[in-house]
């Protein structure tokens, strides 16, 4: 006991917080300034876990941040930089009013400018870390490249931003790495695997701004000057990686004309998509790096076989659309296709006089799909497919070649599934979903089409009669459809259980497996603790819950196709 | 001065100097009565000595030196005087030759007035001459040399002869830094591993060349969002019907609730009027025209009894008695207590069930508290935090009604802003901290004049 009385306020968390202001005035800045060191250093603010002992009693709402952060914040040399100009603006605008002119060049001359390279060195210590943040960017990067020279950023932030997003484009597609495209109603998003990093972005459609107000735009252009920076490094270390020449270039096949090429137009054609690029070690193009083969047991092997199953299945693809040549009409959105098609190894080309860069003609007889958008087309090839958009992406998104007859033109499309939602057990499952799943199984597509057909001529023999029929043979197609999909679910499940045929007790063996496992778990039930139990009881009843839902949703579908079908086959008939 | 002393002299050492205005001379020869005054102060001399004739002379010396250029007693005969021969033909040659110049050639009347006509050399401006810090500047110069003998070149001229090498060379010396947004900056491999510093860490240190460590909790991210988070499946350009009606359900809920908050707010706020009923339009009316019963007021009553209330100041002295009765009253009461505690320990042997009871509902709510706490702070590393003075506003959901949804990509109208989307998502993940524009507040108020020219025209 003794001593002295304890103050308040002068230890705790009332001094391991600052407050904005006196983080500020400690680093002399400009709250502009003091905004943008923050956002250029990582540095957030904080929400103290006791607002009122930090606000030294206070209730105000404030913004802390950690004085620790602060006091790293005061070694940065950027901070001298923002100083430096802020006086080169004075003396600037003090030229100005004296109406120095030859003053005023030569300041402009030597305008103070400052390097971020350490910083993203610093932030991302290794290239793997800035890989991973690199979603951030790329969204950033695409979203200022669209912006229209109005004043709002800088023009040469946005030529930049056009720059690294091409270059960007341009490596996925040479390393075939893009696995998903959906297009939603605020813009396209994108997923690619980099390096074993999983990559989000999203681009907006062209032409699709009005610039909101409630935006702190001076704040978009502080991140965006860190990303460009960070998209800069990490594009040259991934062109590096694929022995790419940075600053990309177009693979010429004419040597003669390379030399008289304007960069400006190099550039363009970069830009267009529609080449390959050059390479600083000529390397064979399909070069497959088997995966190597150790000699593994028990559950390794497992892993490793479905490991390179994966790898298989990656590699199909990435080839998916290898030996198809596009050509597209003018009305689609002509990067997001090229980018797509020739991330997945087809050829596209477009008409002359829409962009540089088409490689082909419209007519030529070798082209196998035809992109439209719109109902009808006049002059048409017999010995190709016209087709909307959406078949491209939803074939991405499938993973295989679509039957093209669904999307043919003028055809009401089958809804686009969004191919980031991952359906758990017993989760509501679109049929549309369903009927991907059985096509990339490869089982299929026959019967349905058989389906359908049969279904048409059941139709055309007679009218009202044999509706209600018709719909219950549906409904027990369906059903015996979907307790196909469920038995196959399971053997997919199970899949990783080799068993071999030539033995003669396997599916003994296999049921007294089964039979031990459910012993197993009753028991392991059994002996749980109470509170345990409670929880495996309330998870399980979860479980049942949803399952039921889903089977709601799932009745309710059935119910709603059937309301329309007969509107459907009234159109039919009219057609 | 010295000039005009000189003058004095030489005057007064000639013996036949005859002034020129002799009149003036005679005119001061008048005799003035003089007047006395004290001769022990230089004022006094100042002032009543008769300097004129000194002054005339000096006048007249001057006018000399002007019109001659020196004092014409001093003059030769042949400066003075030429012998008369008759007229010379130098006259005709003149007239030719200003006749052939023209009248440009002759100056003008003017400018000869102006000509300044003293025959006396002006003095020389010596300030004119001379050199500020001659004597700094000739040591500085020295300096140079010195040091140029020696091999040491100024600086100035170091980096000019490093400059004229360069562009000799062609490479420039100084290189400009680039802009961060300059569209054709270069990049080069960050993250190769570079030569290792071999310089001493603390020399590193001390110079600032080695930045500080980044503390490694700066390198976690303050909330666990992903940063792209992609639409819900109804969002899709062309969606399922069920996905589309969820994410429509999930608007309408958010509309709901936020019609509900606004319902409230405006209920809240509703001023309660009174209701004019029937009873109240009669007594208006009427006012006034029924004589009212004056009510008595029953306030004094009231507060009397309020003064009356209070404690009472005095308190009656216990007396011994009293005091030792409290004490055996309160010593007992403990007893009693201290008993009753011992029993019912002794009960709770037989309560030993009921008990154990309690404490296991109570060790099972504490655990459900315990679980509960675990989700909701699981639940919080994703919500966004109270940062500044505002919260986080959720954007409204970008939806499409089904009559909206586009039947093609070509006419497809994107819905909301993805630049919105992006901020809200920096906000959302408590990387900055959420803000509103700041709304122009004019301190004075704006006064309105027409122009004169625009009145003059109406």
């Amino acid at each position: 006991m003794g001593g002295l009385q304890k103050k308040k306020y002068e230890s705790g968390s009332a001094t391991n917080y600052i407050s904005r202001n006196k983080a500020r005035k400690k680093l002399s800045l400009s709250l502009a300034d003091f905004r943008r060191l923050c956002i250029l250093k990582g540095i957030y603010p904080h929400e103290p876990k006791h607002k009122k002992k930090v606000n030294k009693g206070s209730t105000a709402p404030r913004t802390f941040y950690l004085l620790k952060d602060i006091r790293f914040l005061l070694h940065e040399p950027i901070v001298g930089k923002f100083r430096e100009y802020k006086i080169f603006v004075r003396k600037l605008r003090k030229a100005y009013g004296k109406a120095e002119w030859s003053g005023v060049q030569r300041m402009k001359e030597n305008k103070p400018a400052y390097k971020l390279d350490h910083i993203i060195k610093e932030r991302y210590p290794t290239f793997i870390d800035a890989v991973r943040d690199v979603d951030d960017a790329l969204s950033m990067c695409f979203l200022f490249s669209t912006f229209a020279r109005t004043g709002k950023c800088h023009v040469q932030t946005i030529q930049l931003c056009r720059r690294l997003g091409v270059e960007w484009m341009n490596y996925i597609i040479t390393s075939r790495s893009l696995r998903k495209v959906f297009l939603s109603i605020k813009g396209i998003y994108y997923q690619a695997e980099v390096l074993g990093q999983t990559i989000t972005w999203i681009i907006p459609y062209q032409f699709a701004h009005d610039h909101p107000t409630d935006v702190d735009y001076r704040v978009m252009a502080t991140f965006t000057e860190l990303y460009t920076t960070l998209l800069g490094f990490v594009n040259f270390r991934l062109y590096q990686t694929l022995n790419l020449v940075y600053p990309p270039k177009v693979k010429h096949t004419k040597c003669a004309s390379i030399k008289y090429m304007d960069l400006h137009i190099s550039y363009q054609k970069l830009a267009a998509l529609s080449a390959s690029l050059a390479r600083t070690v000529p390397s064979v193009e399909d070069e497959e790096a088997e995966l190597d083969h150790f000699p593994a047991e028990g559950e390794d092997l497992e892993k490793m076989e479905t490991r390179e199953k994966m790898e298989l299945e990656q590699n199909k693809q990435k080839k998916l659309f290898e030996g198809l040549k596009f050509f597209l009409n003018r009305e689609v959105p002509r990067e997001s296709l090229a980018f797509v098609i020739r991330c997945f190894g087809g050829e596209v080309s477009w008409d002359k006089s829409l962009c540089i860069g088409s490689t082909y003609d419209e007519t030529d007889e070798t082209i196998t799909h035809h992109i439209v958008d719109r109902p009808t087309i006049d002059k048409q090839y017999i010995n190709r497919y016209y087709i909307q958009p959406q078949w491209v992406y939803d074939c991405v998104n499938g993973k295989i070649l679509l039957p093209v007859e669904e999307y043919f033109l003028g055809v009401t499309l089958p809804p686009h599934l969004s191919p980031f939602v991952e359906e758990s057990e017993g989760d509501y499952v679109p049929p549309e979903k369903l009927k991907l799943l059985a096509l990339q199984k490869g089982e299929k597509p026959q019967a349905e089409e058989d389906e359908e057909e049969e279904e048409e001529e059941e139709d055309d023999e007679d009218d009202e009669e044999e509706d209600d029929q018709s719909e219950d043979e549906d409904e027990a197609e369906d059903e015996a459809s979907l307790a196909e999909m469920e038995e196959k679910r399971a053997q997919g499940k199970s899949l990783s259980v080799k068993v071999t045929p030539g033995k003669v007790k396997p599916e003994n063996r296999m049921r007294t497996e089964q039979e031990e496992k459910a012993e197993e778990k009753r028991l392991a039930i059994m002996m749980m603790k109470k509170r345990e139990k409670y929880l495996y009881d309330k998870i399980m009843f979860g479980k049942k819950r949803h399952v039921r839902e889903a089977n709601k949703l799932a009745a309710k579908r059935k119910a709603h196709d059937d309301a329309n079908k007969p509107d459907k086959k009234k159109k039919k008939k009219k057609c | 001065m010295a000039a005009v002393r000189r003058h004095k002299r030489v005057a007064a050492a000639q013996p036949g100097f005859l002034p020129i205005k002799s009149s003036l001379d005679g005119n001061s020869s008048v005799i003035k009565r003089r007047k006395r005054v004290n001769k022990n102060k230089k004022k006094s001399w100042n002032r009543f000595s008769d300097i004129q004739d000194v002054e005339e002379f000096l006048d007249d010396v001057r006018l000399q030196e002007r019109a001659t250029g020196g004092l014409i007693a001093e003059k030769t005969d042949d400066t003075l005087f030429f012998v008369d021969t008759g007229e010379t033909e130098e006259k005709d040659t003149q007239a030719q030759t200003t006749v052939k110049k023209g009248k440009h050639s002759k100056p003008l009347r003017i400018d000869l007035i102006l000509q300044p006509d003293s025959h006396i050399q002006a003095p020389k401006n010596v300030l004119a001459f001379q050199q500020p810090n001659a004597k700094k500047q000739r040591r500085i110069s020295e300096r140079a040399a010195k040091l140029a003998a020696m091999g040491v070149l100024p600086r100035r001229e170091k980096l000019l002869q490093l400059r004229s090498a360069a562009a000799a060379s062609g490479l420039s010396v100084k290189e400009h830094p680039v802009a961060n947004n300059n569209p054709d900056r270069a990049f080069y491999d960050l993250w190769s591993a570079g030569t290792p510093e071999t310089a001493d860490p603390y020399y590193l240190e001390q110079t600032k060349k080695k930045l500080v460590k980044r503390p490694d909790r700066l390198n976690e991210k303050p909330s666990v969002l992903p940063a792209v988070e992609v639409i819900a499946p109804g969002g899709s350009y062309n969606p399922d019907f069920f996905s589309h009606q969820d994410l429509l359900r999930e608007a309408h809920e958010v509309e709901l609730k936020k019609q509900k908050a606004e319902e409230k707010l405006a209920r809240q706020l509703a001023v309660n009027e009174d209701k004019a009923t029937e009873e109240s339009t009669f007594k208006e009316q009427v006012e006034g025209l029924i004589e009212e019963e004056e009510i008595e007021p029953q306030e004094p009553e009231g507060d009397t009894e309020d003064t009356v209330m209070g404690p009472t100041a005095t308190q009656e002295k216990k007396t011994e008695k009293q005091r030792k009765k409290e004490k055996a009253q309160r010593i007992k009461d403990l007893q009693r207590k201290v008993e009753r505690q011992v029993i019912d320990k002794q009960q709770q042997l037989f309560q030993l069930r009921s008990i154990s009871a309690s404490v296991k509902k109570q060790e099972q709510r504490t655990e459900m508290r315990q679980a509960q706490r675990k989700v909701q702070q699981e639940a919080q590393k994703s919500m966004p935090r109270r940062l500044g003075r505002l919260k986080f506003q959720t954007p409204d959901l970008d939806v499409q009604l089904s009559d909206e949804l586009a039947s093609s990509l070509r006419s497809l109208k994107p819905e909301g802003s993805i630049l919105k989307d992006r901020f809200k998502s920096l906000q959302k993940r408590n990387i900055i901290e959420p803000r509103e524009r700041a709304r122009f507040n004019r301190k004075y108020k704006l006064k309105y004049s027409e122009k004169r020219a625009f009145r003059e025209i109406e």
